[in-house]
C-alpha cells in the first residue's frame, strides 16, 4: 500500500466521521455567518455595503472559524484513545500529518464554498468574477496555510488541559504572515478594479504566500514525528 | 542460544522531573507469558506503552523480535497487538468500519474474509453495521480484541484487559487468548492474581518504576511472591 492510499484511509475516516455527526461544520458554519452578520450591523447597517474592507473582514471570520475547527480536528481520536489506535499502525506519523492537514483545509474550503458567494451577493458591490481564478488561487493558498500550520500546533497541544487556549495562543502568531497575504490578495481584488502596480502586489503576495505555505508544510511534516505521542 | 523475542535492558522513563521508570531489565521468550503486577502508578502502563511504541524511552534499551524499538519501529508495529482498557475505537463508525479502517492501515490480506472471522469469534457478526457508540462496554471491549488480532500480531500486550467486562466477555477474551496461545508472545498487565498467576510463564512485580520480583512459574512461591505484591500494594495505600 503506497503512502498516498494510507493517507486516503485516514482522510476518509476523517469525512465520514464528520458527515455523520456534523460537529465541526455545523459549529464553523454558525459561526461564520453570525461573524458576517455582526459585521454588517458594525460597518454599514444602512447600505449592505462592505466592498472596501471586504477581503480583511472575511478573513477575520474564516480565521476564528479555523480555529474553531482546528480545536475540534482531533475530537475523534481522542474519544476511546483512538489516536493511540493511529500511532500503533505501521505508518509514518508525518502521513497522519497530511491527511489532517488536508481535512482541515477541506472543512474550511467547504465553509467557505458556501458563505463567500452569500458575502459576495450581500455585501460586495464591485464586480470581481473577471479575477475569479487568482481569488481562488488566494483562498486556496490562505486554506493551506492555515491548516498546515494550524494542524501542527492542535497536535503540540492535544495532550494539554488547556487546549482550546493553546491553539490560538500559539497559532495566532504564525499564522499573521498568511492573514496579511491572504487579505492583500482577497482585499485588493473585491475592492475594486485592479490597476497594474495593484495587480503586481497582488501577484507577488500570492507568490509569498505560497513560499510560507511550502515552509509551514515542509517544516510541520519533518518536525511531526516528534510532537504527536509525546 | 533461546529465541528471545523482547530483550529489555536499563529502561528508563521520565515525565519532567518524575522518575516513572528506573532501570527496567528483563527477557520474554518466544511463546512467553509475563503477567505484571503492582501498585497503581507503579510504571506498568507506561513499560507497555513504550513496549508497544507509544511512548519513546528517556533512557535504554528494547529490542523486539530482534529489532531495535527506537532504530526501526514501523516492522515492530506489525508484530504487535494491545488491547487496553481504551478501546481504541472509533464511536460513530459501525464495527466493520473500525475493523476495516485498521486493517488496511496493517495491509492485512483477504480482510474481508479476516473481519468475518474475527466478529464471529467475538459473537458480534450480528451488530457488525451497527455504531460502536450503541454497544455496551463489554461488546466495545469484544470488538476492540478484535482490533488487536486483525493483523495477526505475534505479540499481545494486554494492559488490563479484563476491566469492564462481564463474564461473558471474560470468557470469550480467555477463550481467544487460549487459542491463540501457542503462537504468541504475551504481556498482560493485572491486578487480578489468579488470573494473571494461572496464564504466566514468567511474573513481575513491578513497585515504584523498578522491578522488585521476577520469576519463572515453575520457580514461584506463592507465599513469598503474596507477601512481596501485600507490601508494594500497601505502600500504595499509605
Amino acid at each position: 500500500m503506497t503512502s498516498f492510499s494510507q493517507i486516503w484511509t485516514i482522510l476518509k475516516k476523517d469525512l465520514i466521521l464528520e458527515l455523520r455527526t456534523r460537529e465541526m461544520l455545523i459549529s464553523m458554519f454558525l459561526f461564520v455567518m453570525l461573524t458576517m452578520v455582526i459585521f454588517n450591523y458594525s460597518f454599514s447597517a444602512d447600505r449592505n455595503d462592505l466592498t472596501a474592507f471586504g477581503g480583511g473582514l472575511l478573513w477575520i471570520a474564516f480565521i476564528f472559524t479555523a480555529l474553531l475547527g482546528l480545536n475540534r480536528s482531533f475530537a475523534h481520536e481522542k474519544e476511546g484513545g483512538c489516536l493511540d489506535g493511529l500511532l500503533l499502525s505501521p505508518i509514518d506519523r508525518s502521513l497522519i500529518y497530511t491527511s489532517k492537514v488536508l481535512s482541515n483545509f477541506i472543512f474550511l474550503s467547504i465553509i467557505q464554498i458556501i458563505t463567500i458567494p452569500i458575502f459576495t451577493i450581500f455585501f460586495i458591490r464591485y464586480n470581481y468574477f473577471p479575477m475569479i481564478v487568482l481569488f481562488i488561487l488566494g483562498i486556496f493558498l490562505g486554506n493551506l496555510g492555515i491548516a498546515s500550520i494550524g494542524t501542527f500546533v492542535t497536535t503540540l497541544a492535544i495532550n494539554t488541559k488547556r487546549r482550546d487556549l493553546l491553539v490560538p495562543i500559539l497559532g495566532l502568531p504564525l499564522m499573521m504572515p498568511i492573514l496579511w497575504l491572504a487579505v492583500t490578495i482577497s482585499g485588493n481584488i473585491m475592492a475594486g478594479p485592479l490597476g497594474p502596480n495593484t495587480l503586481k502586489e497582488v501577484v507577488r503576495a500570492v507568490q509569498i504566500l505560497a513560499l510560507f505555505d511550502i515552509v509551514y508544510f515542509v517544516a510541520s511534516y519533518g518536525l511531526y514525528d516528534f510532537v504527536i505521542g509525546e | 542460544m533461546e529465541d528471545i523475542e523482547i530483550k529489555v535492558s536499563g529502561l528508563k522513563k521520565d515525565f519532567g522531573r518524575r522518575k516513572v521508570l528506573k532501570g527496567i531489565d528483563f527477557s520474554l521468550k518466544k511463546g512467553g507469558f509475563l503477567s505484571v503486577f503492582g501498585p497503581n502508578g507503579a510504571g506498568k502502563t507506561t513499560m507497555v506503552k513504550i513496549l508497544s511504541t507509544l511512548e519513546a524511552p528517556t533512557k535504554g534499551d528494547v529490542t523486539i523480535a530482534g529489532i531495535d524499538l527506537m532504530a526501526d519501529p514501523i516492522p515492530i508495529k506489525k508484530k504487535i497487538g494491545l488491547i487496553s482498557h481504551n478501546p481504541l475505537l472509533y464511536g460513530d463508525l459501525n464495527a466493520h468500519e473500525n475493523l476495516r479502517f485498521y486493517g488496511v492501515l496493517y495491509k492485512v490480506d483477504d480482510l474481508e474474509s479476516r473481519i468475518d472471522e474475527l466478529l464471529d469469534r467475538v459473537e458480534l457478526s450480528n451488530r457488525r453495521y451497527d455504531y460502536v457508540r450503541t454497544f455496551s462496554q463489554g461488546m466495545t471491549q469484544r470488538l476492540a480484541i478484535a482490533r488487536a488480532l486483525i493483523h495477526k500480531p505475534s505479540i499481545l500486550f494486554l494492559d488490563e484487559p479484563h476491566i469492564g467486562l462481564d463474564p461473558h466477555a471474560v470468557d470469550i477474551l480467555d477463550g481467544l487468548l487460549d487459542d491463540i496461545r501457542a503462537e504468541h508472545t504475551f504481556v498482560m498487565v493485572t491486578h487480578n492474581l489468579e488470573k494473571g498467576l494461572t496464564l504466566c510463564s514468567q511474573a513481575m512485580i513491578l513497585d515504584g518504576g523498578k522491578i522488585v520480583f521476577f520469576e519463572e512459574k515453575n520457580d514461584i512461591k506463592r507465599n513469598k511472591f503474596e507477601a512481596i505484591y501485600k507490601k508494594s500494594v500497601k505502600g500504595e495505600v499509605v
